[in-house]
């Protein structure tokens, strides 16, 4: 059969409205990396995977991102740095995702981020913290909302130097602290801002230890710091090392004013209590915040919903009732990419390739208040020594008491007066 | 010098010793295997997890004392044990040695990915609290304590077993020498099957006194298994007792090089001197 002019005119137009239509409803593919398995995925990983894919399925509900759905392809590191690339690389070559996002831990991120830069993929980090996957790196195509190690490590000191004196009758410069930490970019970063903060700050480090996180025995560890007696003992672990620790610091006898954690295991507080019951009472947390803990007042209007929305998904998926704060790193960074950097990227730059993104993200200026975890999102720029990593984006120094998460620091946010040293009695009061 | 040589120094050389016999302990079932078998559970420690988890669920999770918990991981890891051998081993028995590797390596991943499915990627614990054993300033794990007497106990019962009893004497019978002892009618299938499950039961026996140290989880075996491998190549593939004292003789490298270096230099130090040990004695320190 031929076509007349007229009639070939009209399926080629019939084929371009079509195309645009097909187009305009492209699905979005991201690739979304965690630790499924493996010794991270119970250290919260699995909780922050959670997180995001509430974030995912809440955008789709209301129609996508600028008519587009978005499709998750997980992947699942299994707590491995050569899986967690692997997955990367079938993610974005054969999936062909649009853009990676997620990664749990620091050991993952800092490699991938590279890897992905240089093949100008697009990559969005959702938990991993260590400051060296930007550190003189200058990345383009990766950017960071979430907190980054440094500001852990400066959060706790900081918190000690506006406590010694009132609660601890101790001078700042008398305060001992010890530094012990997984040896992995995330603990050796965390660990780095801890020592430098609290020695300009005047304290004293009597001790600094890095450990591997898949060691079978930290007893020597527990010697050394009886010996050295700190008043305070500044962590950072995961899940298997902390509670490891933890037990032999108990049975062997170590005593400290403080326990101050960073995050990942730390961050477990409803594993923490099944295991130690009270004795992590009153042990602190440097995380960002966990979004239940913030007065939504003091948030943007309609925020405090979205956590409540993503509290009640969570406990519905998962029958837990304490939700970690990984939840609401997995949710609070996915729901600002998809809420504020993609639909810019589709609408000012036309798509979303990686220069769209990389642009749009640039642009992002969120005020403090307007994400779930309070803190507002303005990315460094090109050349800065922190390129990609959220200017504005800050911890808080959590309190754990009698199984409740309360807020200790900065003091503006304060939601208990902290209780420092541990009172008498206490499994690990002097 | 004089604060280096002090109470903590004492403390980290008996917690050494304390460490040294969970480890020997583990080593113990592997040697088992590899003396009479031949064949090299690189799954071993996997095995250690099921009986870790059968340990928690009997007690936690259905109420059964933590003494008869025990017992019951003892025998259902023995069974698995036995199950190992008849299932995966026995067809493999004849081929390559490196076959036989790489069907346990495969057993390790088939496990870990069974335990990662079933029982979930939580981490898991007794919730037990032991008393704490102190001597002045010194203290020490209640759980360790009693590994150490457990190990020791076992050595010794592995010992009478082996040179007591009729069925133990045809163990070590067949240890010496597998081509000879079938031809003078010894059930060689048998024995093997006997000693697999005894070495599966060694498993679940380190599995109840690591339980009360560690949390349970589809990946605690990775913690376990390489430096268990490496206890018993040092000590002599086979070699009981030489497992037992390689076994010491780490765990004092790690404890007491930790405890005056960095806790990582411990490790170091513990590597170094068996790579240097395979480089004069290839067959380990007790090995023929």
């Amino acid at each position: 059969m031929r076509l007349g002019f007229p009639a070939r005119v009209s399926v080629l137009a019939g084929a371009l409205v079509c195309g645009s239509a097909l187009s305009a409803a492209a699905d979005i593919k991201i690739g979304v990396i965690y630790d499924l398995t493996g010794p991270f995925a119970g250290g919260g990983s699995k909780a922050a995977a959670i997180g995001t894919q509430i974030a995912i399925d809440m955008i789709n509900e209301k129609g996508g991102v600028e008519g587009h759905k978005i499709i998750p392809i997980n992947a699942d590191a299994q707590s491995k740095a050569d899986v967690a690339i692997n997955e990367a690389e079938r993610l974005l070559n054969q999936e062909k995702v649009d853009l990676l996002m997620g990664v749990y831990s620091s050991a993952h991120c800092v490699p991938l981020a590279q890897k992905v830069d240089a093949a100008q993929k697009f990559f969005w980090a959702n938990v991993c913290v260590a400051s060296a996957v930007f550190k003189d790196k200058n990345l383009k195509y990766v950017f960071r909302p979430q907190v980054h190690s440094d500001q852990f490590g400066e959060a706790s000191c900081k918190f000690l130097a506006e406590v010694a004196k009132p609660k601890m009758k101790k001078e700042v410069k008398d305060l001992k602290v010890a530094i012990i930490h997984e040896d992995g970019p995330y603990g050796v970063g965390v660990a780095q801002g801890n020592e430098e903060v609290c020695k300009e700050l005047g304290m004293q480090v009597v001790l600094k230890e890095g450990y591997s996180a898949s060691s079978a025995d930290l007893s020597s560890l527990v010697t050394k710091l009886k010996r050295a007696r700190p008043d305070v003992i500044l962590h950072t672990g995961y899940n298997p090392d902390i509670t490891l620790f933890l037990r032999q610091s108990r049975e062997g006898g170590l005593r400290f004013d403080a326990m101050i954690g960073h995050g990942a295991g730390y961050g477990q507080i409803d594993k923490l209590i099944e295991t130690f019951k009270d004795d992590v009472n009153y042990f602190y947390n440097v995380d960002p915040v966990a979004a239940q803990l913030l007065d939504a007042k003091s948030l943007k209007p309609g925020i405090g919903d979205l956590t409540a929305e993503m509290i009640k998904r969570y406990k519905a998926q998962t029958g837990v009732q304490e939700v970690p704060p990984h939840t609401s790193m997995g949710f609070n960074q996915t729901w600002i990419f998809l809420s504020d950097v993609l639909p810019r990227a589709i609408k000012k730059y036309g798509g979303f390739d990686a220069e769209a993104l990389r642009k749009a993200a640039l642009e992002t200026n969120i005020p403090e208040g307007g994400t779930i975890q309070g803190y507002g999102v303005k990315f460094n720029p090109p050349g800065h020594k922190m390129a990609g990593q959220n200017a504005l984006s800050s911890p808080v120094v959590m309190q754990y008491v009698k199984g409740e998460t309360k807020i200790a620091w900065p003091t503006g946010l304060r939601t208990i007066d902290p209780v420092i040293p541990l009172p008498k009695g206490h499994a690990y009061a002097r | 010098m004089d604060t280096i040589f002090d109470i903590y120094l004492l403390e980290a050389i008996v917690n050494g010793v304390l460490l040294g016999g969970v480890l020997g302990l583990l080593a113990l079932g592997l040697n088992l295997v590899f003396g009479v078998i031949d064949v090299v559970w690189i799954c071993y420690a996997e095995l250690v997890m099921l009986g870790m988890y059968t340990v928690y669920f009997l007690h936690v999770v259905y109420g059964v004392p933590v003494l008869l918990a025990c017992l019951g991981a003892v025998v259902v890891v023995g069974v698995l044990g036995a199950l190992l051998h008849y299932l995966v081993i026995r067809p493999v028995l004849q081929s390559e040695p490196i076959n036989q590797l790489l069907v346990t390596g495969g057993v390790l991943f088939f496990l870990q990915s069974f335990a990662t499915l079933v029982f979930g990627i939580e981490f898991r614990n007794l919730g037990l609290k032991l008393p704490i054993l102190n001597f002045g300033e010194m203290y020490f794990s209640y759980a360790r304590v009693l590994a150490f007497l457990v190990a020791l106990a076992g050595m010794v019962g592995l010992y009478l077993f082996l040179t007591r009893t009729f069925l133990g004497t045809a163990i070590r019978a067949i240890a010496q020498d597998r081509e000879i002892m079938p031809l003078m009618g010894v059930d060689s299938r048998k024995l093997y099957l006997v000693t697999s499950g005894i070495g599966g039961g060694l498993a679940g026996l380190a599995a109840c006194l690591l339980v009360l140290q560690y949390d349970v989880h589809p990946a605690i075996g990775l913690t376990f298994g390489p430096i268990t491998f490496m206890i018993c190549v040092l000590g002599g593939l086979g070699n009981m007792i030489g497992g037992f004292v390689a076994a010491f003789i780490i765990s004092q490298f790690i404890s007491i090089g930790g405890f005056f270096f960095h806790i990582e230099w411990g490790y170091v130090i513990a590597f170094a001197f068996f790579i240097l040990t395979m480089f004069i004695r290839p067959q380990g320190l007790f090995g023929k």
